[in-house]
């Protein structure tokens, strides 16, 4: 699936894609992880394994993974999620999506601590499809550093899609 | 495994090899008859050399080890292909490095197998190469003895009968990647094909079998079902399931050629046991038909896919080796870490999803997280871990333990 992506990419004019992966990419304005709090997060990365994450001034992050990697993983039959006030490193395995027969891991993008999972992810795995960048974000996590997130590694939206349609499908 | 099957024109001139190999061993041979032999060498020794005897043979002995190793390591070198089994600084050392490569384990042990996958899995590098592509391919095979193996995500209860599993000698595993239930035994082979996470295809890589088996046997009706699955007619030879991690992906399959597909019945649950009822968000098993595929042999089927990778991903100037792999590789650490988590009681009975049982004649239901019973309607047992619970069946008499084991 991730291929069939890819040929869509190569057929569109590159300006388009950069239009068209932005706003499918970017944050939903209507879900937890942006009303969180009432100015919205200061800051929204991406990782180059697919996943978001989206801080709030007090240190509070909301972490999910990319329509991008949601419509090529295909339908989801079960989210596999962290475990309330456990620790992880960045790049810890926070959790899997197991989609038509795959499962896929999740990392933490900056280190800190689970302060909760997304249980409605438990009854109802296809949410991931519905509004990855939104409803179904998977874990939120207290951060150690929200400097953390100026980490080079890290991506903008406009870098993340740029590294998209440079990706060699 | 000095000389392995080779098509085309190397043939004769490994066929010459082995016969200069034979006839250089005939003379060092040490069978049961050499002990005739003994005097007359003890003589010659002791008339030729000032060792003592015993010294005299055991150097002897080790020439013609490192004789072999010569001979072994010419073969490589000459015809690209590996005849001796890695060691372990060997095997790290190949699947650091970039590159294709295929490996056959000579194991049938499944922990050592899953872990050995799982090893060259997330050893191998996730880079391009110079061409931006992905150039880090690589293709496992490995047997396993009788065993069920369960997808991550599923609930073990809810898939198998353990009680039958023990008293038939099958090992129960939890894997490392999703999807529903399988049997193994020694006629199945399995078969793992690593690549990049861009790259990853479901059907692509059973497409390639499909179309190396129909070329051996054009006559053969192999296709791929709606699922992606291998099927000889309307049924299943072969079971696939994946794992996507840092920047990799694998597609891992099971492919029947002379299982003892008689012996598979009663070791796997019907999706629905009159009695039980299950809620759980946990992946089902689709229940499929199954069949030997037309092939003689599990090292057939691996010499055919093995050449037809090498056709794929072989380039003029870059053979693909085999490689074979035995257990002295579980001496990596990270391998031997693999096998004990792969044989915990946490990994295979405290991992999983949610589930929540209920028993219709009893009244009785429970409730279990990551193992431990966090509801029920006998209370004595919330708190405890749902293994416990059921090694402790017969003090609830109340329930059919038939239900659940």
């Amino acid at each position: 699936m991730l291929r069939s992506v890819g040929v869509i990419s190569r057929r569109q004019p590159l300006l388009r894609l950069f239009a068209r992966s932005q706003s499918s990419n970017a944050l939903t304005k209507t879900a937890l992880p942006f009303t969180y709090s009432s100015s919205g997060p200061i800051s929204v990365k991406y990782t180059a394994q697919h996943e978001w994450i989206a801080a709030h001034s007090d240190g509070i992050a909301f972490v999910g993974i990319t329509k991008y990697a949601a419509d090529a993983l295909g339908d989801a039959t079960y989210i596999e999620l962290p475990e309330t006030e456990m620790e992880f490193e960045k790049g810890d395995s926070l959790g899997s999506v197991e989609s038509v027969k795959s499962a896929s891991e999740i990392y933490q993008p900056a280190s800190g601590t689970v302060q909760g999972a997304n249980g409605a992810l438990e009854e109802a795995p296809q949410l991931i499809n519905q509004d990855p960048m939104g409803a179904a974000w998977i874990a939120k996590v207290k951060l150690n550093d929200l400097k953390d997130l100026e980490s080079e590694d890290l991506l903008d939206l406009e870098q993340y899609a740029k590294s998209l349609s440079h990706d060699d499908h | 495994m000095l000389i392995a099957p080779q098509r085309g024109p190397l043939k004769g001139h490994l066929v010459r090899y082995g016969l200069r190999w034979i006839r250089s061993q005939v003379p060092f041979k040490l069978g049961d008859d050499s002990s005739k032999f003994t005097e007359l060498n003890e003589m010659y020794t002791d008339m030729f050399s000032q060792n003592t005897s015993g010294k005299t043979v055991a150097t002897q002995s080790e020439n013609y080890k490192d004789m072999i190793d010569e001979l072994n390591k010419e073969t490589d070198q000459l015809f690209n292909f590996q005849s001796h089994k890695l060691h372990p600084k060997e095997l790290e050392e190949i699947v650091k490095k970039p590159g294709r490569f295929i490996i056959q384990s000579l194991s049938k042990n499944p922990y050592y197998n899953l872990a050995l996958e799982n090893y060259v899995f997330n050893n191998t590098p996730s880079g391009h190469d110079k061409h931006n592509k992905f150039g880090n391919q690589r293709l496992l095979f490995y047997v396993n003895k009788d065993c069920v193996v369960i997808g991550k995500n599923q609930t073990v209860w809810k898939e198998v009968y353990l009680t039958s599993l023990a008293k038939r000698g099958y090992e129960l595993l939890r894997r490392l990647s999703g999807g529903g239930t399988v049997v193994h035994d020694l006629g199945n082979v399995n078969y793992s094909f690593i690549t990049s996470r861009d790259e990853f295809e479901r059907d692509f890589f059973n497409k390639l079998i499909v179309q190396w088996l129909t070329r051996v046997k054009p006559e053969g009706p192999l296709a791929l079902s709606q699922r992606g699955d291998i099927v000889l007619g309307d049924k299943k030879v072969s079971g696939s399931a994946f794992k996507i991690a840092r920047g990799k992906s694998y597609h891992h399959g099971t492919m029947l050629i002379n299982s003892n597909l008689d012996q598979f019945q009663g070791l796997l649950k019907p999706s629905n046991i009159a009695g039980i009822t299950w809620k759980c968000n946990s992946v089902d098993s689709v229940r499929s038909n199954v069949t030997n595929v037309f092939l003689n042999s599990t090292q057939e089927f691996m010499d055919i896919c093995s050449s037809g990778f090498k056709q794929h991903y072989g380039t003029a100037d870059r053979n693909i080796p085999i490689l074979l792999c035995d257990e002295e590789i579980s001496e990596i650490d990270e391998i031997q870490d693999e096998i004990s988590r792969l044989k915990s009681d946490k990994w295979k009975y405290l991992a999983g999803p949610k589930f929540c049982l209920s028993l219709a004649n009893e009244n009785c239901s429970i409730t279990v997280e990551k193992g431990i019973i966090t509801e029920s309607s006998i209370p004595s047992i919330v708190g405890s871990s749902f293994l416990d619970f059921t090694k402790d069946l017969d003090s609830f008499q109340f329930i059919d333990r038939n239900l659940i084991l």
